[in-house]
């Protein structure tokens, strides 16, 4: 099953949607982007509560465009859970099934048993946005469109939610496009990402991909990549590209960008700190001195910017908290920074 | 730190006066204007003379017209402004605005004018006036011309208050119900008429108590048969005001209804 945008369009007063092309096969698509990039005009549009003022949507070849929200068998997950607030969870579900059964199954599938009597208002949540999940899916849909499905849930709730979608979405054969603002939620529900930006696609891939990989800066702070430099290459090996920037050269398996000037992108999370004068016996990497100028202590791991001893630059870095610990890190530490060579991405400058 | 009464906040308290108490004092004024001339009319009458007077037939003939012409005027505002109400609430622009307009028009027109406006569409001596007695019926001076002036004065209530009730509704949770495979029709139904319900109901209780009082216009458009306002009329001017009022104490029942409904199970628009 394919869900196959191609030159879609959308105009506003004050925002232009598009064009857009994107294939969904049965696969979940995480959409991230910030907030006013057309990620909930891209949902109705599919969905069909708007229409295009040009483009086409096609699911297997069938053109979605022109046909009203109920022929599309499009299910979407509203924000917040848009549930009915008349009728009781139980009545919400089976108000969509197609089958009387469905909505035990479902109850039992999303473990909403002990909730179907109650009435939306008095449920929480994460119970909501379950609700309006087993609605959406008792319509048996083709395509199945979430809208922000987290954003509105609190820390715990959330990262159970995202897990039991993840799982959820393994199980569905079907094209699923899934829209958030954030990239945690983008990385761990989608099998690809699409980050949008002004109602255009900027880059899909791999969650992987995409994060070692952006295709510009905009991509690369997005996904949270701090640290770009402007860089130039000054040597082209088979092995890769060998790239000056803020006075530090640096080796790279980079493969010969097409412009000499690039923005160089390091992954904080791919930075290594260690402890200062221990001799560079790591050749995959190449080694700088520097000082910890600030630290943060994000949780489950530090967040450390280093001024660079012999270059005007600073380096993010995700430092954890065993590291951070054995390394007795503070403001002021000299550390060593490795920084392998394949983790160093370069950005053709853009023409 | 300040308590209401002692606060020197400025423009809350000058001169150790609560502003907020004279407020309600000078309101109060009003208040005992509204309900004292209303304790009055069942002071003046004693109840059981009331009681005996309902069964008069001129007030039973009345009663009877007003509530039937009532009922079929609210119907008749209710199933073709139900429809505009949705269509008003549903769309946007210049348009709407203008229809909008035409709406509140009927509220706006003095209700004699509104009969002088009728008269020139359905009196005698209008192409359709004189179609309708040719095919053997009259619209005015008769039931159907009460119903037709009822309709032009309390329709817009239907209209003005179902729309703000339909806009109450949030269209996220239409377009949810039209993407779980729902036609416009089943969405409306289930989800929207529903929840617009109390609106709805108010339009229609505010519909009724504008009909049922309607005067104006139904002096011009159909003096006969006798709807309980012109009977007080008629009453006053050839009896005397103690002859209108068993049947004023009776709109003054059906109104006090109409207060009860719209404070219970209808949603208060003025709320």
């Amino acid at each position: 099953m394919t869900l196959e945008l191609s030159r879609l369009c959308k105009g506003y007063d004050r925002f232009d949607f598009g064009p857009v092309d994107l294939t969904v096969e049965d696969d979940a698509l995480a959409v991230l982007g910030p907030s006013g990039s057309g990620k909930t005009t891209l949902l109705s549009l599919i969905a069909g509560t708007t229409s295009p003022d040009s483009g086409s949507i096609r699911f297997d070849g069938r053109e979605l465009v022109g046909l009203p929200p109920e022929d599309r068998r499009v299910g979407m997950v509203f924000q917040e859970g848009a549930l009915f607030p008349h009728m009781t969870a139980r009545q919400n579900v089976a108000y969509a099934a197609t089958a009387g059964e469905r909505v035990d199954e479902l109850a039992t599938l999303l473990e909403l048993e002990d909730v179907l009597d109650r009435k939306p208002p008095t449920l929480s949540g994460g119970e909501r946005q379950r609700v309006a999940l087993a609605r959406t899916l008792a319509t048996d849909p083709d395509v199945l469109l979430l809208d922000e499905p987290l954003s509105s849930l609190d820390a715990p709730i959330r990262k159970r939610l995202r897990d039991e979608l993840h799982g959820l979405f393994d199980s569905l054969d079907i094209p699923i496009l899934c829209v958030t603002h954030d990239r945690r939620t983008a990385t761990a529900l989608g099998d690809r990402i699409a980050i949008v930006r002004d109602g255009a696609v900027e880059q899909v891939g791999a969650p992987q991909a995409v994060l070692a990989r952006p295709k510009n800066r905009f991509v690369a702070r997005f996904t949270g990549n701090e640290n770009l430099f402007e860089g130039t290459v000054t040597d082209r090996t088979g092995d890769g590209a060998t790239v000056r920037f803020g006075g530090i050269r640096c080796r790279t398996t980079a493969p010969d960008p097409r412009t000499s000037t690039v923005t160089v992108c390091i992954h904080p999370s791919r930075i290594e700190i260690g402890a200062p004068g221990i001799a560079a016996d790591d050749r995959a990497a190449n080694t700088v001195a520097g000082t910890v100028a600030r630290w943060l202590n994000e949780g489950s791991e530090y967040r450390i910017d280093i001024d660079i001893e012999s270059a005007p630059i600073t380096l993010a870095a995700n430092v954890r908290p065993p590291t951070f610990e054995r390394l007795a890190l503070g403001d002021g530490s000299d550390v060593r920074v490795l920084i392998p060579r394949e983790s160093i991405h370069l950005i053709p400058e853009a023409r | 730190m300040s308590t209401g009464s002692h606060s020197n906040r400025p423009g809350s308290d000058t001169f150790g006066i609560d502003w907020l108490s004279v407020a309600l004092l000078l309101g109060g004024v009003l208040l005992v204007y509204y309900v004292a001339p209303l304790v009055s009319l069942f002071l003046s009458v004693p109840a059981g003379d009331i009681l005996a007077r309902v069964n008069d037939p001129t007030v039973v003939d009345s009663a009877t017209t007003s509530l039937l012409s009532a009922s079929i005027s609210t119907a008749v505002a209710t199933l073709f402004g139900l429809p505009l109400a949705y269509w008003l609430a549903r769309t946007d622009g210049i348009v709407t605005r203008a229809v909008l307009a035409i709406v509140v028009l009927p509220l706006v027109l003095p209700p004699t004018v509104g009969g002088i406006v009728l008269l020139t569409v359905f009196g005698p001596g209008s192409p359709l006036g004189d179609a309708a007695i040719a095919a053997g019926f009259s619209l005015t001076r008769s039931l159907a011309g009460v119903v037709l002036a009822q309709t032009f004065v309390a329709s817009p209530f239907v209209v003005v208050t179902a729309k703000a009730a339909f806009e109450s509704v949030d269209r996220t949770l239409e377009y949810a119900s039209r993407s779980l495979g729902k036609s416009r029709w089943t969405t409306a139904r289930h989800v929207t008429l529903p929840l617009a319900g109390p609106g709805i109901l108010a339009g229609v209780t505010l519909a009724f108590a504008r009909a049922i009082g309607e005067f104006g216009a139904t002096m011009m458009l159909a003096y006969y048969p006798r709807t309980m306002p012109v009977q007080i009329w008629v009453a006053f001017v050839e009896l005397g005001l103690d002859n209108a009022y068993p049947i004023a104490i009776l709109l003054v029942l059906i109104a006090a209804t109409a207060l009860l409904i719209l404070n219970t199970v209808a949603s208060n628009p003025w709320e």
